[in-house]
């Protein structure tokens, strides 16, 4: 298809909009680099796209800010650009926001996101986890329960009890588990982002550790686009902890190897 | 925990007296330095507005609780980015927010058109009226929308709230896209000036 394409200055509103694309969007860094004036034109309607943002403000759901310090604690900072370069905001966006910009290549090393599966965590675990919730609601509704849905159900009843708590963790080994539990159900779901890979005569096991010893709690499956679980344990006891080890494939009856994550729950 | 302003208001609706936009731009500068309570700070002024624009354009909320959480963290990670000669700390937040949330829903949706056919070009505008929490700054930019033509109108709020890209907003109200691109300037520009933002 033949596009015929504006003239590059009656862009600059679509472009403060994020409404250009393609070599629409290329076409356009290009002329910006080039022009001062746009890019102060585009500074002043970002202000004005900022107001639309204000405008829309919602409560925001009460984990956000935690989850957010907590992923924060764990992700090194850009430094600083120090070279004396005609970068302007847009360029650095366009390095922040993984898009080689028109002097965002030359500006800043572009970051195609190498950091998400490791952080997005505590979000991703409550996804998956409301995930889990459609999933089978959506099931219930057609089909008989399998073994899927059963393990769902339970899933969500942790999820949805009235004093589910969610906590997160750092895995020593690397990786982070995010954890929603509920001293209701005695359940807890457990998953985790980032999770070093092991090999195949390895796994990882949980562990529920009180008073009476220590109880395995499930072994974890292997990761998919980065992320383990959710998988639940059952049996939880006030004053326990959760423990994590590596352990042979097949599992062990007690922890053969040092706690890479306790968590007191 | 340091705080200012109101929570929903990040312009100084309720907290008036204070100058937040300048606290702001304060504390991403100590954010740069790895200041973790400046970081939660940073937090509590971002949040509402960032939550609020994302669930806009990608709707669903368990996606939309990842997106924001992404936002907050790149506004960590990058804070060292910020310069304030070029613009307002909370313009430099909203700008990453808002590409996150187009990028989230552009990488998902294989199928514009389908999403075009779906689209009910009044929605994005209505949803300013009902859906925001009622703040001083929901209620001037209502105004200020208000006093745009319907055209300019309906191409800022698509593609903004909507994240449409100026050829699916140009389909969407049969309109030349050439048109388009035109009056979400011009509709931007007026913006700008009746919020009498500086710059």
């Amino acid at each position: 298809m033949r596009i015929r394409r504006p003239e590059p200055h009656t862009l600059a509103g679509a472009y403060a909009l994020d409404a250009l694309t393609g070599t629409d969007r290329a076409h356009f860094e290009q002329h910006l680099a080039r022009c001062e004036q746009c890019s102060r034109e585009i500074s002043g309607l970002w202000e004005a796209t900022a107001r639309l943002a204000a405008a829309a403000a919602i409560e925001p759901p009460p984990g956000l800010t935690v989850r957010a310090l907590a992923a924060a604690e764990q992700t090194r900072q850009l430094s600083p650009l120090t070279r004396q370069t005609p970068a302007r905001w847009p360029a650095r966006h366009a390095a922040m926001t993984g898009r080689a910009g028109a002097a965002g290549a030359r500006a800043a090393v572009p970051l195609r996101r190498p950091w998400m599966p490791r952080l997005a965590l505590a979000a991703a675990a409550a996804c998956l986890v409301a995930a889990a919730i459609a999933g089978v609601a959506a099931h219930t509704a057609a089909h008989q329960l399998g073994e899927q849905q059963l393990r769902g159900h339970a899933i969500a009843a942790v999820l949805a009890a009235p004093d589910a708590t969610m906590l997160t963790a750092r895995i020593t080994t690397g990786g982070t588990a995010a954890i929603v539990m509920s001293h209701r159900d005695r359940s807890l779901v457990f998953t985790a982002a980032g999770l070093r890979p092991l090999r195949s005569s390895q796994c990882y096991e949980l562990w529920l550790m009180g008073p009476a010893g220590d109880k395995p709690a499930g072994m974890l499956p292997g990761p998919r686009h980065g992320m383990t679980g959710p998988v639940i344990a059952s049996g939880l006891q006030p004053g326990d902890h959760l423990g994590l080890t590596i352990e042979p494939a097949g599992g062990s009856p007690h922890p053969t190897s040092a706690m890479i994550m306790v968590l007191a729950l | 925990m340091r705080t200012g302003g109101s929570h929903l208001s990040p312009y100084g609706g309720a907290g008036a007296g204070e100058a937040p936009g300048a606290d702001l731009a304060a504390l991403l500068g100590e954010v740069a330095r790895g200041d973790r309570d400046a970081f939660e700070a940073v937090c509590h002024h971002i949040a509402a507005p960032v939550f609020g624009t994302v669930r806009r354009v990608v709707r669903d909320r368990c996606q939309s609780e990842e997106v924001a959480q992404e936002v907050l963290l790149e506004v960590w990670r990058a804070a060292s980015r910020f310069d304030a000669d070029r613009g307002s700390a909370m313009a430099w937040v909203m700008v990453i927010a808002h590409r996150r949330a187009v990028d989230r829903v552009r990488s998902e949706q294989k199928s514009a058109a389908r999403e075009l056919r779906a689209a009910s070009h009044a929605v994005a505008y209505d949803e300013v009226a009902e859906k925001a929490e009622a703040n001083l700054d929901h209620e001037r930019v209502r105004r200020c929308l208000g006093s745009l033509t319907e055209l300019q109108r309906e191409a800022v709020t698509l593609a903004y709230y909507g994240g449409y890209t100026y050829r699916q907003v140009a389909a969407l109200l049969g309109v030349a896209s050439g048109t388009v691109s035109t009056r979400m300037r011009d509709g931007l520009i007026r913006l700008r000036d009746c919020l009498g933002v500086k710059r």
